[in-house]
């Protein structure tokens, strides 16, 4: 069977419409609302982002600025000192959206189910 | 080791290097972190089929680190060696058991472990399992980059080997 051909061709395939099937299923299943910001390991702050007031955060990590906007619970990297401005190209963020990641800054804003993780880490 | 040798990893280097640096002029058209169609992998796939796996090692990481120099990002350094690595390994067996002709399919399989090998990595460096929430979208990408790189491979291998 390891050498049939057809074998890894179906292997292959499977690969590819498993990772589509998981990527539709988080892409549309995800309603979490509270945001977690994590900056090199360590969670710096958690919040309900519903009913957040509007407001401008701020992180520093070896001298470079991430400022996060937050507003009408929604939320937006709007700068990063970083080569490739990926996170801000993700633009405004509801609840359930995907992590953002500023991978140069070490930090990372994810959605998740509610803050007791938070607490316990 | 002979110079004939030396001179076609040398060679093969450079070729990847060129990719490389036309590739980074490409902006990145999706929003996905950690996401590049990877064309350099083109002379990895190509190597995997053609050279000793000693070699493809020597000219994978040579790649990786003038790569990471000349694009000047040295924090993405951890997660394209961690990719480029598991991508190799996994290839490296797969060459065994995958014929000539099915050269794509090699690639896309390389490609899924590179983005498996660069989110692990992602998510050590990051001290955060939230990256790999996008593994899935990663893959589906990797997978239409790696075909298409596994194409380009398949066709370099026929033609500039002979059997």
């Amino acid at each position: 069977m390891i050498r049939n051909q057809r074998f890894w061709v179906a292997v292959a395939a499977f690969v590819f419409l498993s990772a589509v099937a998981a990527s539709i299923i988080l892409y549309f299943s995800r309603s979490e609302s509270t945001v977690r910001i994590i900056q090199d390991g360590k969670v710096v702050t958690a919040f309900e982002l519903e009913g957040h007031p509007d407001e401008e955060l701020v992180f520093e990590y070896e001298g470079r600025k991430n400022i996060v906007e937050i507003k009408d619970g929604r939320l937006r990297m709007r700068s990063a000192d970083c080569p490739d401005k990926l996170c801000e190209r993700s633009g405004w963020c509801g609840k359930g959206s995907l992590p953002l990641i500023c991978l140069p800054n070490r930090l990372v804003i994810e959605f998740t189910a509610s803050d007791t993780d938070a607490v316990a880490r | 080791m002979d110079t004939k040798r030396l001179t076609r990893m040398a060679l093969l280097t450079s070729f990847a290097l060129i990719i490389f640096v036309i590739e980074l002029q490409i902006p990145p058209f999706l929003p996905l972190p950690g996401f590049k169609l990877g064309l350099a992998n083109i002379v990895t796939v190509y190597a995997v089929y053609v050279l000793r796996p000693a070699d493809c090692a020597l000219i994978v990481i040579a790649r990786i680190l003038l790569g990471t120099i000349i694009a000047g990002n040295p924090m993405a350094l951890a997660m394209s060696l961690s990719g480029g690595l598991f991508c190799l390994i996994g290839m490296l067996l797969l060459s065994k058991v995958i014929d000539r002709r099915h050269i794509w399919v090699c690639s896309i399989l390389g490609a899924a472990l590179h983005n498996l090998g660069q989110t692990a990595a992602a998510s050590a460096v990051m001290q955060t399992s939230a990256v790999f929430s996008y593994l899935p979208f990663l893959i589906v990408a990797g997978c239409a980059a790696g075909l298409f790189t596994g194409i380009m491979a398949q066709a370099a291998v026929n033609r500039l080997t002979r059997k």
